[in-house]
């Protein structure tokens, strides 16, 4: 059985996004900063062996904004599952972590969010200790793009919810 | 033929295409793309995928703008539109092909996002360094608080050694002793300075001193230095430069010997010549110049800009010991009144360093003259209860050393705050005074100054605290202050400065 799941990923701009998603499609990760506009589209095809199912996971790489409320509402129809992603190193990115999960969470009532919390390898893990009243408590994974850290992990794993 | 031109010049941007609801393409104009008649729209691009779900709505226009698509080897940025119908007609998909106009936008928005990047990541290393930078003045303020406790054992026996009989083997060791404890209380002193300054805790006070006097006993002191290395000294001390003058005497004091002890230390033969001279008096204000020249090693010209530097030391050979902080912390202190120190040199010939400082300068100032230094006797037989509260064994020591030579006191010892406050409260042997130290391991000595101060008894709350103690930053001492600590002894100290703050407070 094959069906395809709609992915939206959000988060300021410069925390990863396109880089979380390119490590996943292609297995590939570039220094260089390229400003995403408008939004990207990619697909990975995903199987979930104990579900003997194949998922087709449709993920939209949107523009980084600093205010989840400025997103265009075109791109999140029909949205099966939004990974909001910050940067843990740029607290700017995650000042307003709660009140932008609320905002999704109340615009988006059934459709599941997973925090995570990018660049990981850039830090250790008693700064993240440190950080938990800042963004611990919200978060569901740790990432690194750069390493690949956790990245198959959070998207099959978010495909296998999904089903 | 603007037909002709209009045929040969219009480039097509748009595509329409009429799709069912499962997204079969039935109709196209290949505006664009060419194969996309009879085509699942899913399998053109993953975008169109997520179309389907929209396509059996009833008459709706959903705009999805800047889409990036690759496409039969084509990469466009487009505005996509997707009209449905509610009278059964099939849904209508217009691509609008705005690549050029999203690539310039691609432009702007890639310098802002840089910069506002780097801005925040500049920020946060800001934000580190200063961190790291406070955690490292903290850390050396409390690393020079600790080797304060041993230093005042050091410094104290060894004056209370030298008044024992020593034979000639004895005393020689003993100046060996004494002139390095000397030189590690300074070098201790310099570190601590230097993490006020970097720290921005130090600040300058201004209070009347005794200018001539303070210049006079510096020449005594550098004139016998200079002589004992061989070197000439010469001064010269404008007969113009007022008695007595507003300022920090500790610092300038600080800033003159940094200066001298360099012009000593780098010299091997010649002389050193400190000349002091009267600018100005304006506005009660008087600007004094100061000049010490020295015919020393020198300094390369390549090195002048560093010799000002936090632990640089110009001169690295081993004969020329010290810790590279003296010439920061004179420039920081003279920059700490709004002045500037200058320096020229001629490398195997010699240095002048000299400034220019300002001091209040006004008739009314006046200093009492019974200056420090003078030697602390208590006459008669009276003998003072003094109560030590100290956990400190090497500091009991010292203390109980020094009263015990004097003979005219009776020490009581304790760190217990409960037993503190017993001892004061005893009527029968009322306590002259308390030595007071602060980090106690039960109760802070400021602390335990606040419950003396609330005991019933007047004479027994009004009992004169002194504070001994390494840590005296300006809020330590204004929280010892307002705790009811009279006055307060800097550890490590020596038995004059110990008899003396006795002295000075008794009642």
């Amino acid at each position: 059985m094959k069906v395809s799941k709609k992915i939206v990923l959000l988060g300021h701009f410069g925390v990863g996004k396109s880089s979380l998603i390119r490590r996943f499609v292609e297995n590939t990760f570039s220094d260089n900063y390229k400003v995403t506009i408008g939004v990207h589209i990619f697909k990975k095809n995903v199987t979930i062996p104990e579900k003997n199912t194949d998922v087709s996971l449709v993920i939209w790489d949107l523009e980084g904004n600093d205010d989840i409320n400025n997103t265009r509402l075109s791109y999140l129809l029909g949205t099966h599952a939004f990974i909001y992603v910050y940067d843990v190193t740029r607290p700017a990115t995650y000042e307003n972590l709660e009140s932008e999960i609320n905002f999704l969470k109340e615009k988006h009532k059934n459709t599941s969010i997973t925090v995570v919390g990018n660049k990981e390898d850039l830090v250790t893990k008693a700064y993240l200790k440190q950080n938990n009243e800042d963004f611990g408590k919200l978060t569901d994974l740790y990432i690194s793009a750069k390493t690949g850290n956790k990245v198959d992990f959070l998207f099959s794993n978010l495909a296998g919810s999904l089903i | 033929m603007l037909d002709i031109y209009k045929e040969k010049y219009t480039k097509a941007v748009l595509q329409y295409s009429i799709l069912d609801i499962n997204g079969t393409i039935l109709e196209s104009d290949n505006g664009l793309f060419l194969d996309f008649k009879n085509n699942y729209i899913g399998d053109i691009h993953p975008f169109f995928e997520t179309l389907i779900p929209l396509l059996p709505l009833k008459e709706n226009e959903t705009i999805f703008s800047c889409i990036h698509l690759n496409i039969e080897e084509k990469t466009i940025t487009a505005d996509i539109i997707l009209q449905t119908f509610n009278d059964g007609k099939n849904p209508l998909l217009i691509i609008h092909d705005l690549t050029k106009h999203y690539n310039n936008y691609q432009t702007t928005a890639q310098v802002r996002n840089e910069s506002v990047i780097n801005s925040q990541i500049l920020e946060l290393k800001n934000t580190y360094l200063k961190e790291k930078e406070s955690f490292k003045n903290t850390f050396i303020a409390n690393f020079s608080h600790e080797l304060r406790d041993p230093l005042t054992g050091i410094l104290t026996f060894t004056d209370i050694l030298g008044k024992t009989n020593l034979d000639n083997n004895q005393k020689d060791y003993l100046k060996v002793l004494s002139s390095s404890s000397t030189f590690l209380k300074k070098m201790i002193d310099d570190i601590l300075d230097i993490s006020k300054i970097e720290s921005g805790k130090l600040e300058l006070s201004i209070e009347p001193f005794n200018f001539l006097e303070l210049l006079n006993e510096i020449k005594f002191n550098y004139k016998l230095k200079a002589e004992q290395k061989g070197l000439e000294f010469n001064y010269n001390f404008d007969e113009k430069l007022p008695k007595i003058l507003g300022g920090d005497s500790k610092r300038l004091r600080q800033v003159l010997t940094n200066l001298l002890d360099n012009a000593v230390k780098f010299t091997n033969t010649g002389s050193i010549n400190f000349n002091v001279s009267l600018n100005q008096i304006r506005a009660q204000k008087a600007s004094v110049h100061f000049e010490i020249t020295d015919t020393g090693i020198g300094i390369k010209e390549e090195k002048i800009k560093d010799i000002f530097t936090s632990f640089t030391q110009v001169n690295s050979e081993d004969t020329f010991k010290g810790t590279g902080l003296g010439l920061a912390i004179v420039k920081y202190l003279v920059e700490l009144t709004n002045s500037k120190i200058s320096v020229t040199s001629e490398y195997g010939k010699g240095s002048t360093f000299s400034t220019n400082i300002n001091f209040i300068a006004n008739s009314s100032l006046a200093v009492s003259e019974k200056e420090v230094n003078e030697t602390v006797i208590f006459n008669g037989s009276r003998k003072y209860n003094i109560l030590l509260v100290e956990n400190s064994e090497i500091t009991q020591l010292s203390v109980l050393k020094i009263l015990a030579s004097q003979g005219h006191f009776f020490l009581d010892i304790m760190t217990n705050p409960e037993e503190v406050l017993a001892r004061i409260s005893n009527y029968d042997s009322e306590v002259d005074l308390v030595l007071m130290d602060i980090n106690l391991t039960e109760q802070k000595g400021d602390e335990i100054a606040k419950r003396i101060r609330k005991l019933p008894e007047r004479h027994q709350r009004k009992v004169p605290i002194v504070a001994v103690t390494a840590r005296v930053f300006k809020e330590d001492l204004k929280a010892y202050k307002k705790a009811g600590i009279n006055d307060v002894l800097k550890k490590p100290f020596n038995e004059n400065q110990l008899l003396e703050i006795i002295a000075k407070n008794l009642k």
